[in-house]
């Protein structure tokens, strides 16, 4: 029962990155556009909340207080934001080649992190241990981080914004088929925009998630294929936001287990790591349903 | 618009002579320097220069500078093109002139102060890590522009500009990569010998920051400048021939292989497999080491390849899982020896003595010597390479009667037998330094470059090869006449995927890693990520390929230098690889013609059209 109920909150845990990454991939492909710069998103996101946390704290005199993790998730967020309209100018306004572009995106966040920690901590790999994490809320039997809750309450919302709304309805479109939208007095372009840097602001919080909620510092490369699996629980979940969250709580599942496996005798832990992966190849290759994207993913649209 | 830009180019270009350091005659290995600039020389740190040693020359120099750069905004204003090309050229001869006498002065009185030192008994030269500086370098730039411009203004100068897009896409996205992150570096780091230094003015701030970005390029590319570099370069550069190769590859065939890292990865761990474990003699177990490599990467590729043909799975998406796997496969194999399924225990025996996780050590017969063994075996410099490439070349130019099968096939056979008759040439001594002899460079490259002309044959010179472009230019056309996509796909990623996973020849089998010949799991698989870049910057052909592999090796080399003097981590080369692929997705924020072949091919018409209408224009040039 114990196990159970660790292995529950784990699951959780693990899920939530993927789940706020995903939600965010969803706006972006409905829309048309591939975001494979998720993982970098996340990372970027992740060093932005640490280290603007981290300096907030030396400027404080390393005292807990209660507003500088929110600003913390802020910084995340809106590098996340920022990250996305990168890739939103390349992919929309260039018409580049929007797997070329997201690639170059999670390149540059392997690096870049490390050249500003090296100037800051005299070191490339992780970033100060900080105090301000964001804060626990118990349930039950244990406690999770509040962005746990953040990312579970999001989902009904997306669904209601995504096939409730006129807004919603927009976008959809958008990524179906442009040239209709278009002459529907729909502005593709401003939707396109709009959904890539929200699909970037969700993934910095995910990383913000993961440098000062989960754990209390950046590490280089810490989101350790997140970003990609979130994509791949997009395509599991058929870009729906309910099938995004089963795909990502099994993958969360997949992830919790691999964790409680460590040292255990059941299976090597090395190996059900792969599991999400595996999984996802199944998906794909239509063994576990098939699932089809938005008409119009990875096309640039051309007035 | 045209106009205006120059006119701010030239503005830019005044600015920073005014402002940059023209040469720093003497540096500390922290990187503080004497910066020589026409407005005065900066001295943060109050370096001694020699007695009478002066550069009375760099006022004048810049006058005429000064002069020149009126001259061609004044020219730029002339009404007639041909004037203005005519002019422009002039000028742009003459401004490499000024760079060719400043540099010479330059270096003359550096290294007459430094001998007139050493004659006086100084034990070693005075001025070190002397070398020109920014303010120098915009003025060659600006002159090299004057000519690119002057060919602008005649007929056809914007088509000839598009023709070449090949090569000014690339160039001018890493030129653009290297101003964002000289502008990175100049934000996050002080200017070089300013930290601490109290009352510096804003000329003295501007120049220390552009000090530090030029000189941080500068140990970039410093490899360049020495044989142990370069051999160091080519040793980073060989892997990322192989991944770009893998890469270019997918591109041409239409697919994008991001599963560049986990085709090396399994590449390594059959190369491993078959190095370590398989009881052959000497001749065969190397030969089958490397087809293992290749054998592992194209299993892996061709996998995704499968997935595509058969039920028309994204290989992109398939690729990075696949990459997730192999990783998972590899600590599998190597982090443990025991692991524990169902209570069972299971013994793995790939796992050496340790604690890092690491393979037994390779057979003897597995391993890939050292280019500097291959080149002067014990320190006697062997013809059989050279000769063996030569004799290769001669026979293959020399045959051009014959077809192409035959030409290869005589080519390899006196490749093979000028290396065997070379070896019996006598050789000459030739002293290798110990900073020579430490390069990791082996003959892996060696097989990089056979990699590379097998690119070459393959995709441009058979039928196969060429279905497979079609296949990639227009899928719909080529499947009409008569491909079959879903074989192609296949056969893209199984070559695609040897060809990553030859990489690991470099890195297991040559030792390429860290001088021991095993298999590690800390293998650096993300030079598959790496050879996205170099595909892209060498737009899928192969020479472009060799030369960007090259450019990214020399900077990875230059990067550990980087590191150890100024404390930049050497994570910048990553960053400037990411800033070069997404400056190339955007076409170098060029117009479209650049990039869309479509209106490229229409700008060409417009300037042949406009030609022949203007003959007579053409005749008084």
């Amino acid at each position: 029962m114990e196990i159970a109920i660790a292995l529950l909150f784990s699951t959780l845990r693990q899920a939530t990155p993927l789940l706020l990454t995903a939600l965010g991939g969803l706006f972006s492909e409905r829309s048309g556009v591939v975001n494979i710069a998720l993982e970098g998103m996340i990372l970027f996101g992740a060093a932005a909340a640490a280290i603007t946390v981290n300096r907030l704290e030396v400027a404080m005199g390393g005292e807990v207080v209660f507003w500088i993790p929110w600003v913390g998730l802020l910084a995340g967020a809106l590098m996340g934001g920022l990250v996305g309209l990168i890739h939103a100018v390349a992919a929309i306004k260039y018409r580049a080649d929007q797997i070329v572009s997201g690639t170059a995106i999670n390149i540059a966040a392997l690096g870049a992190p490390s050249i500003v920690l090296q100037v800051l901590y005299n070191n490339t790999s992780t970033s100060q241990e900080v105090v301000n994490r964001l804060p626990n809320v118990s349930l039950g039997p244990g406690s999770v981080s509040i962005l746990v809750i953040f990312a579970f309450l999001l989902v009904p919302v997306v669904w209601w914004v995504l096939f409730k709304t006129p807004w919603g309805l927009r976008l959809r479109a958008v990524g179906e088929h442009p040239e209709a939208a278009e002459t529907m007095g729909i502005n593709v372009i401003r939707m396109r925009y709009t959904a890539v840097v929200l699909s970037g602001v969700l993934a910095g919080i995910a990383g913000a998630y993961l440098s000062i909620g989960f754990l209390n510092q950046f590490i280089r490369a810490m989101s350790a294929g997140a970003g990609f699996i979130a994509l791949a629980a997009l395509i599991f979940g058929k870009w729906h936001p309910l099938g995004v969250l089963g795909a990502t709580l099994l993958f969360g599942f997949a992830q919790a287990l691999a964790i409680q496996l460590q040292g255990g005798d059941v299976l090597p832990a090395t190996l059900v790591q792969a599991l999400p992966f595996i999984l996802t190849m199944l998906v794909l290759a239509g063994f576990i349903g098939r699932s089809r994207p938005p008409a119009a993913v990875g096309k640039p649209y051309d007035k | 618009m045209g106009r205006l830009l120059f006119f701010a180019a030239s503005g830019a270009v005044l600015l920073a002579m005014a402002l940059a350091p023209w040469a720093i005659p003497l540096r500390e290995f922290d990187g503080t320097g004497y910066l020589l600039s026409p407005l005065g020389t900066i001295n943060p740190k109050g370096l001694s220069l020699p007695e009478g040693l002066s550069f009375p020359w760099l006022g004048p120099l810049f006058g005429a500078w000064v002069a020149l750069i009126v001259a061609a905004i004044a020219v730029f204003l002339t009404p007639n093109p041909q004037a203005r090309a005519r002019l422009l050229y002039v000028l742009g001869g003459l401004g490499i002139a000024l760079f060719a006498v400043g540099a010479l002065l330059f270096y003359q009185a550096v290294g007459s102060a430094n001998e007139a030192a050493l004659a006086a008994g100084a034990r070693r030269p005075p001025l070190r890590r002397f070398a020109l500086s920014l303010g120098m370098y915009a003025g060659l730039f600006y002159a090299l522009a004057l000519l690119l411009l002057a060919r602008m203004q005649l007929p056809g100068g914007l088509a000839f500009l598009v023709r070449l897009r090949g090569v000014v896409v690339p160039l001018v996205s890493l030129l653009l990569a290297v101003v964002v992150g000289a502008v990175v570096v100049a934000i996050l780091r002080p200017g070089l010998g300013t930290q601490g230094v109290e009352g510096l003015g804003l000329r003295e701030f501007i120049a220390s920051k552009l000090d530090l970005v030029t000189y941080t390029f500068q140990i970039l590319f410093s490899p360049l400048l020495s044989l142990p570099g370069l051999f160091n370069s080519l040793a980073f550069a060989t892997p990322l021939i192989f991944t770009g190769l893998a890469v270019a590859f997918g591109f041409r065939a239409g697919m994008f292989n991001i599963g560049a890292p986990g085709q090396l990865t399994i590449g390594a761990l059959f190369a491993m497999l078959a190095g370590v474990y398989l009881p052959l003699p000497g001749f065969l177990l190397l030969p089958s080491a490397i087809l293992a490599a290749a054998l592992g990467g194209a299993i892996w590729g061709g996998i995704v390849g499968w997935l595509k043909a058969r039920f028309g799975a994204n290989e992109v998406i398939n690729t990075i899982m696949m990459n997730y796997i192999a990783a998972s496969v590899l600590l599998f194999m190597l982090a443990a020896n025991e692991y524990r399924f169902f209570g069972q225990t299971v013994r793995l025996p790939f796992k050496a003595e340790g604690f890092e996780g690491r393979s037994e050590e390779m057979q003897e017969g597995a391993r890939i010597p050292l280019m500097i063994d291959l080149l002067a075996p014990g320190g006697t410099f062997s013809w059989a390479l050279p000769v063996a490439v030569g004799a290769g070349l001669l026979t293959y130019y020399g045959l051009r009667r014959l077809d192409l099968g035959r030409r290869l096939l005589l080519a390899t056979a006196a490749t093979l037998l000028g290396f065997g008759l070379g070896g019996l040439l006598p050789g000459f001594p030739v002293t290798i330094s110990s900073a020579l002899a430490s390069q990791l460079l082996n003959g892996s490259f060696l097989i990089a470059v056979a990699a590379l002309l097998f690119y070459n044959f393959y995709l441009f010179r058979t039928a196969g090869g060429y279905e497979l472009r079609a296949t990639g230019l227009a899928p719909k056309a080529a499947e009409y006449a008569g491909v079959s996509l879903r074989r192609k796909m296949v056969v893209a990623m199984l070559i695609s995927g040897a060809l990553a996973g030859l990489a690991a020849t470099h890195y297991v089998l040559g030792a390429g890693m860290d001088g021991t010949y095993r298999l590690k799991t800390a293998i650096p698989s993300s030079v598959g990520f790496d050879g996205i870049a170099v595909a892209l910057m060498g737009q899928n052909t192969p020479i472009g390929i060799f030369l960007s592999a090259t450019l990214f090796g020399i900077l990875l080399a230059g990067g550990v230098s980087l590191n150890a003097q100024l404390g930049i981590s050497n994570q910048i080369i990553q960053v400037l690889q990411a800033l070069i692929i997404l400056f190339i997705a955007v076409g170098g924020l060029l117009p479209r013609y650049f990039t869309d072949p479509l209106r490229a091919a229409q700008v060409e018409t417009e300037a042949k059209a406009e030609q022949e209408a203007q003959p007579a224009q053409r005749a008084t040039l």
